[in-house]
């Protein structure tokens, strides 16, 4: 990355006005960026998906000045219907709408300054990019006490008027004591080759609960880097799950840090994925206070030549007695090809806590296939029923029914 | 409606049945009775159509080549096996299972297929003849059911399905008199003059509450007696190893 890339990157941040000390740490950001590159796999973390290779396959010419103008839109019937939600509306990674109806408006804060100056939790050199270069922030804050009375949907779309590009958002949410949200991303990607690179922050207070889901189901050509962290105050609560299917390559990244006693934090995720796909989910679970509890179930399901990864980690630290983690990850090989890795980590510093950890990968039993056929089932009905039952667990932790429902149908269960 | 001649199978270059044959009309119930290792379990396999066995003879069932049939085929044209050990299949209800199986089979015979409320009914009063409680149905398809659930589900299968030709492998292994007697009684309901049964069992046990028209004594991979119910009396009272 030139020289060139780098003064057009400060020309675009003085065009747009920033404020001079916003101005200065992106520099700083963009220069750290430029200095480590894209994450390869040289780094531990990033053994089993070495995106820097990974973008340079799929992308020649990555644009990193992102110089749309023109107003994009999306199509309409893509919009959910299956359930009445709350609407926050991406195109081409700008923001194009913000839609609140089912709420009260005065127990929700939204606030759109990019005028951050300090970054936390810049654990590889893509936070950093996108620090430097994201102009589509917002971030909400849900007062004390309020319960958000429908879900909200954050639409991802991209419309075939941009390519081979990097395209960062972030977005931040704080939850204030006692007060929920159900959180819902959908991808809906029809650009072609863009690096996607999100950020999403979470602070959930005293007694607040997180629903976050997020769904990319539909056969895209992005490559994504989805990071998340997740800080949980006393007795509070986040449940993720993953859909992970549609894109060339996906990178879902969750840190959740479980700060105050008796909060608590699942995950579950599915991996489905055909042809050269390649997906991955990256956890970290950090138990920084007694009684506090985790659990993570993936389940992936790879065919052709594609390829799943699971990285879960489980820290616990010192302080953090009663500590009760658990992380299970099980794979379906279908064709020789089909790759799946998983590297469980536990880091443990207090000794009277219960963490386990488990991983399979294996093909479907031949005699439960011989079975269902028995019943008149062709091997195709058969393979399906024992697939879906397979994935069906991980389903079945999604404590939203509107979700679990939407995420059944789009799977064919 | 099943003839078969000189069938011999073998295994990993094993031989299992060693030129079996065995002839059933519409409406008559067979017993093969034999020691363990004599190939029960083998010819019930090789019927519904398991891989991995190299076949010679003739099987015909109602005028097919049942062997060149697939494994489901052999499920539409009316082969029903109850399985000796039924496979524990997690994330699959139980109800939807039998419902799509029920379809499959009532599509492949250009039947009209049942609807969610016909179905529901059709399994109401089956489960309730066979005494089998509802809820384990809305369950997974045998995960977590006891040994007599699991062999009162294949008979309720059985009776849903309404197969021409039903093979019970050892059904009766592991069942106390109260689940025999539920098993026993589903197979009765379902005899009639058009369907066949082929009960493979160790022990006479069974065959008091499904009275055969013909026992058949199976011993290395070869049926070496054939009688009618007497047989199998006089097979319990000496012992396999006395009697052959």
């Amino acid at each position: 990355m030139t020289l060139e890339l780098k003064n057009n990157i400060e020309k675009m941040f003085k065009e747009k006005k920033l404020p001079s000390e916003n101005i200065e740490f992106r520099k700083k950001q963009i220069d750290i960026f430029l200095n480590k590159g894209f994450p390869n796999k040289k780094i531990e973390e990033w053994k089993y998906s070495d995106l820097d290779h990974i973008i340079k396959q799929n992308i020649s010419n990555l644009n990193f000045e992102l110089k749309l103008t023109g107003d994009f839109n999306y199509n309409n019937s893509e919009i959910l219907n299956d359930f009445e939600h709350n609407k926050i509306i991406y195109v081409n990674g700008k923001i194009k709408n913000f839609d609140f109806p089912f709420e009260e408006r005065e127990n929700i804060e939204i606030n759109y300054n990019q005028d951050f100056k300090t970054s936390k939790n810049s654990i590889n050199s893509l936070i950093n990019l996108n620090n430097a270069l994201t102009f589509n922030y917002s971030k909400i804050r849900i007062l004390k006490n309020y319960n958000f009375k429908k879900p909200l949907v954050i639409y991802h779309f991209g419309t075939k008027d941009i390519n081979s590009s990097v395209i960062n958002f972030r977005s931040d949410f704080v939850l204030e004591e006692n007060s929920s949200l159900c959180v819902i991303n959908i991808f809906k990607n029809h650009s072609e080759n863009n690096f996607i690179n999100i950020n999403q922050q979470y602070k959930i207070g005293k007694n607040a609960n997180l629903k976050n889901y997020r769904i990319d189901s539909e056969l895209n050509s992005g490559i994504n880097y989805f990071f998340t962290n997740i800080d949980l105050e006393n007795n509070s609560n986040s449940e993720t799950f993953i859909y992970s299917a549609g894109s060339k390559f996906f990178r879902n990244e969750i840190n959740c840090n479980l700060n105050d006693k008796y909060s608590s934090a699942f995950i579950s995720g599915i991996i489905n994925l055909n042809e050269s796909q390649h997906h991955e989910i990256k956890t970290n679970i950090n138990h920084l206070s007694e009684n506090t509890k985790s659990y993570q179930l993936i389940k992936s399901v790879l065919n052709d030549s594609s390829k799943g990864v699971f990285q879960g980690k489980i820290f616990v630290d010192h302080k953090a007695q009663k500590t009760d983690g658990y992380q299970l990850s099980k794979s379906l090989l279908l064709d020789k090809d089909a790759e799946f890795d998983a590297k469980p980590e536990l880091e443990i510093y207090a000794d009277d806590v219960k963490c386990s950890h488990g991983s399979t990968s294996g093909n479907l039993d031949e005699n439960s296939i011989f079975y269902l056929m028995s019943r008149g089932l062709s091997y195709k009905q058969s393979k399906k029923l024992l697939v879906d039952g397979f994935l069906n667990d991980a389903i079945e932790k999604i404590t939203n029914q509107d979700v679990k429902k939407y995420i059944k149908k789009l799977m064919k269960i | 409606m099943l003839e078969i001649k000189n069938l011999k199978a073998s295994i990993e270059n094993k031989e299992i049945l060693k030129g079996l044959n065995l002839n059933i009309k519409a409406g008559e119930v067979h017993a093969i009775m034999g020691p363990n290792a004599s190939g029960k379990s083998t010819l019930s396999n090789i019927l519904s159509g398991k891989k991995g066995y190299e076949i010679s003879g003739e099987v015909r069932f109602e005028n097919n080549n049942l062997l060149k049939l697939g494994i489901e085929e052999r499920a539409h044209k009316g082969i029903f096996l109850a399985f000796q050990y039924p496979l524990e299949i997690p994330g699959v209800n139980t109800n939807n299972f039998l419902k799509t199986s029920l379809n499959a089979i009532k599509k492949a015979r250009g039947e009209k297929e049942l609807d969610a409320i016909e179905f529901l009914k059709l399994v109401k009063k089956k489960s309730s003849d066979l005494k089998i409680e509802e809820k384990i149905l809305n369950r997974h398809l045998n995960v977590g059911f006891s040994g007599g659930e699991k062999k009162k589900n294949e008979i309720l299968q059985m009776s849903i399905l309404n197969p021409k030709l039903s093979i019970l492998d050892e059904t009766d292994s592991g069942l106390d008199i109260d689940a025999l007697r539920i098993v026993s009684e589903g197979v009765n309901t379902l005899r009639d003059s058009k369907n066949s049964f082929l009960i493979i069992t160790h022990y006479q046990r069974l065959l008091n509450y499904i009275k055969p028209d013909y026992v058949h004594v199976l011993k290395n991979g070869k049926i070496i007696k054939t009688g009618n119910f007497e047989l199998a009396l006089e097979l319990e009272n000496k012992g396999y190893e006395n009697f052959l």
